[in-house]
């Protein structure tokens, strides 16, 4: 109890010191808008909160060295997907891709090259993302770029309120007995798990597509479903 | 900003109506989609309520299962991945409907306010929400018609194959009474007049066509001189056809100007005659060489070789685009052809036949919905003059002829109804008797076997025999509640089954069937109906369609019931149709069953439609009865 009302704190706490720094340049950005808005109660159902579902295709797994490729994003309203917010951008980062990873991502140099710059994207992800609690399937990578790529262009690491499908999973799996294969918990398998589609394109707005339906799959395996608190899922 | 829901507008694209969206409005009706997740074992909520246009939606099953219950908790159908969910979207006042999901499912969510935006300039879409099950059945039959004619062989065929040459032709200078009299010895209805040929050696010039109508209207009720030259009454020939071109666009032409006549012309000059009556009757034109040279040949073997010709024909007249009921029509006239030939040969061997008599045909064959070698059904009638000596004779004909149809593939009855069996080999009084028992004191097994006999039909003989003994039984059958009551508990015995789950056929109690018995779970009750109709309504059809015709706007059922069973009976003969003449050209033996994995979503969809107008007709019978 103690645990989640301190985590709320101290989401609320960063938040509000950014505002108070934030400098007079940053005052119309993206970034000074979603800092404003306070973040939602813990207390609140998740049927009753927008979800922005989103995942990230980036050229590794290190947010300092290397560079976001693409962002897909898809907005939840009321246990409901939304397939008309759903977005995807592709970024340009300016610099050849690496062919081995281009197999597992898919995005080749020349869509790169016609892609947009980190600052047009991220400012378009932190306006979808203001007043709204994020969704992603591992926070990690999601979360260092996201503050990275923040430091990069307005020079701010802001606080993110971040709902991870694979924590909620894994703590799961933790509680009951047997033991399971830490690869089960991958998107891939668990979407198979869970009887859910599999998209045949994998590129970052299916994934979030997909973890929004893993989220909605997984709560209807909670005892209050879509009535689940947003305190027992961060 | 890039969107990229390709692979959503990918999955709307194989369900029908989508799939005569353009790429655009899939593209738009994909963003509009909403993703919602059921667990399994979850009710929905009930759809009876009153919805507004705001609370109205459709859903599309991406994952999983939903199950429909009506009240008394009945399954009514099941739907999964890529099936349409309307219930919220055309909500049924008069049914309670309740939703279960039978496994965790995810639904695609439309909500009928973007739905009606983006179908609203796509007809096939619109009329496809807008319609009710027998609406949409109606509107398929109509595109199946004209998809016929576009398919058939007159494309591919030229006029060539249809003209007759060289035409029939007289000189425009010839008199009226001339004209009529070369009409006459020809046969024809209509002349080619040509500008008088002063030298023979010179192509003949058209200058118009005269028909008997012409001289008709133009000459008889005129009050023309017959002597006046025919010039005088013909049509000029402005338009004609040349020979190589194709025989569609030659119908085309004659039915654009309204023509049944056209000459036809090699480089311009005269060398045929093509009719409308000739391009139509292409198709059954083999069924009548066959008839034909049926009746020229001398032996069995003869007859067994022509009667190898049927499936062929069959699966000929398929591909041309025939509808079931031309096919049927067709092999039936082909069996009577044989069984009179058979008769013939018979008469021969065993000489003359000592009374009266008629041989019947029973069943499918009666009722001209036979296709290729279904089984033989058949019986006798003959006169009561019959004396005990003769029935020896009668026992030899009912032998040889049965014998040499199952000779020529048509198998013997497994329920021995032939006339082979002395029971079915009786006097008209006799049969009379039997019609008695069977009306006037019903029980449900006896009806079941003899319902067979309510589709009688006269193949060769005596027509009175039989018109007497039907004339009878019509009088008792008609308004006989106890009767009709019998055999409406009997049709109800069959039931159609409830839809498609996955690649399986979901019946009654919710059990899934590997494959579709066109005949017994569909075509079969439709005809069990119609007779029903027939004999309270005390019609003397026995073709299904006919008997429909005849009952439509009586007491036993409404004008738009009739017609709709008329849809369905259509649709799923010709569905029929089309799935045995792929076997028999594939060399594999023509049968009822269907798996569902042949049969396309809109098929699917469509016999769905025909399920519920069965079954809503059959319990209106038990309602009455």
């Amino acid at each position: 109890m103690l645990n989640y009302f301190s985590a709320y704190n101290r989401l609320e706490r960063k938040r509000k010191k950014l505002l108070s720094q934030l400098t007079d340049k940053l005052r119309d950005s993206a970034l000074s808008q979603y800092i404003h808005t306070p973040f939602k109660s813990f207390e609140q159902e998740i049927l009753d909160l927008d979800l922005l579902s989103i995942d990230f295709e980036t050229t590794g797994l290190n947010a300092v060295s290397d560079k976001l490729l693409s962002m897909g994003r898809v907005e939840m309203h009321k246990g409901r997907i939304q397939l008309a917010s759903a977005s995807h951008n592709i970024i340009n980062v300016k610099q050849p891709l690496n062919s081995e990873n281009v197999v597992i991502h898919q995005i080749t140099d020349s869509e790169t090259n016609r892609g947009c710059a980190l600052k047009k994207a991220l400012d378009e992800l932190l306006t979808a993302m203001t007043g709204k609690v994020l969704l992603v399937h591992y926070a990690h990578i999601e979360r260092s770029f996201l503050e990275q790529a923040c430091w990069q262009v307005y020079g701010v690491k802001p606080p993110f309120l971040m709902i991870d499908t694979l924590a909620i999973i894994k703590k799961r799996f933790d509680m009951s007995d047997a033991g399971y294969d830490p690869s089960r918990l991958r998107l891939a398998n668990l979407l198979a798990e869970y009887q859910l589609p599999t998209y045949s394109s994998h590129n970052a707005l299916y994934d979030a597509i997909s973890t929004a339906e893993l989220l909605l799959a997984e709560l209807h395996h909670h005892k209050q479903g879509l009535k689940t608190k947003l305190k027992d899922l961060v | 900003m890039e969107i990229e829901l390709q692979e959503i507008s990918g999955f709307l694209q194989k369900i029908p109506p989508f799939d005569t969206l353009p790429s655009n409005k899939l593209a738009v009706l994909s963003k509009s989609i909403e993703i919602e997740y059921a667990r399994k074992g979850t009710i929905l909520r009930d759809a009876k309520e009153q919805l507004s246009d705001q609370e109205r939606k459709l859903y599309l099953i991406k994952k999983g299962a939903l199950a429909y219950y009506g009240k008394d908790n009945e399954l009514l159908s099941k739907y999964s991945e890529g099936d349409l969910c309307s219930v919220w979207l055309m909500p049924d006042k008069n049914a309670f409907i309740s939703v279960l999901a039978e496994e965790d499912t995810l639904l695609y969510r439309i909500n009928k306010v973007e739905l009606d935006d983006v179908i609203q300039e796509a007809p096939e879409a619109r009329a496809f929400f807008g319609q009710t099950a027998a609406e949409r059945l109606n509107k398929r039959l109509q595109k199946q018609q004209e998809e016929a004619l576009l398919s058939s062989g007159l494309i591919t065929s030229q006029v060539t194959d249809f003209y007759h040459s060289p035409a029939a032709t007289i000189e425009a200078n010839q008199s009226i009474q001339q004209t009529a009299i070369t009409m006459t010895e020809l046969g024809y209805s209509c002349l080619v007049v040509i500008e008088p040929q002063y030298n023979k050696e010179r192509a003949p010039v058209i200058a118009g066509i005269v028909t008997d109508k012409d001289i008709r209207i133009r000459c008889v009720v005129e009050n023309l001189d017959i002597q006046h030259p025919v010039s005088e009454i013909m049509t000029p020939a402005l338009i004609t056809i040349e020979q190589n071109e194709s025989a569609y666009d030659a119908l085309i032409k004659m039915t654009s100007h309204s023509i049944h006549h056209l000459p036809v012309t090699q480089n311009g000059q005269l060398s045929g005659m093509l009719t409308i009556t000739d391009l139509m009757n292409h198709e059954s034109e083999n069924a009548v060489n066959i008839a034909s040279l049926i009746r020229k040949s001398e032996s069995i073997e003869q007859l067994k070789q022509l009667s190898k010709l049927i499936p062929k024909l069959q699966v000929r007249m398929a591909k041309l685009g025939a509808s079931a009921d031309q096919v049927g029509k067709s092999i039936s006239a082909i069996t009577v052809a044989i069984t009179h030939r058979l008769i013939n040969m018979a008469e021969q061997k065993y000489g003359p036949a000592p009374v009266p008599y008629a041989w019947l045909a029973a069943g499918s064959q009666a009722r001209l919905e036979q296709l290729s070698h279904s089984d033989q059904d058949n019986a006798l009638i003959i006169d009561n003059s019959m004396l005990p000596e003769h029935q020896s004779w009668f026992k030899q004909l009912a032998h040889f002829v049965c014998d040499g149809l199952a000779e020529c593939g048509f198998i013997y009855c497994p329920g021995n109804i032939m006339a082979t069996n002395q029971k079915w080999r009786q006097t008209k009084k006799l049969w009379q008797n039997y019609f008695q028992q069977w009306v006037e004191s019903p029980t449900p097994d006896a009806l079941l076997n003899s319902s067979v006999f309510f589709d009688l039909a006269t193949v060769y003989g005596d027509h009175g025999l039989l018109n007497d003994v039907r004339a009878d039984m019509l009088q008792r059958t008609q308004n006989n509640s106890l009767f009709i009551a019998h055999l409406s508990r009997n049709a109800q015995m069959l039931k159609p089954p409830l839809g498609f789950f996955r690649d399986f056929v979901l019946v009654e109690n919710g059990n899934n069937e590997k494959a579709l018995d066109l005949k017994h779970n569909g075509l079969a009750l439709i005809v069990d109906l119609a007779r029903i109709y027939a004999l309270q309504q005390g019609v003397s059809a026995v073709n299904t369609q006919e008997r429909l015709k005849a009952v439509a706007g009586s007491s036993a059922i409404t004008k738009s019931s009739a017609r709709n069973l008329i849809d369905s009976y259509t649709f799923l003969s010709n569905l029929r149709l089309k799935h045995q003449a792929d076997q028999l050209s594939q060399g594999k033996s023509a049968t009822n069953f269907m798996h569902p994995k042949a049969l396309s979503k809109l098929e699917r969809e469509h016999l769905k439609d025909v399920f519920k107008v069965i079954k809503t007709l059959q319990d209106a019978r038990q309602v009455t009865y």
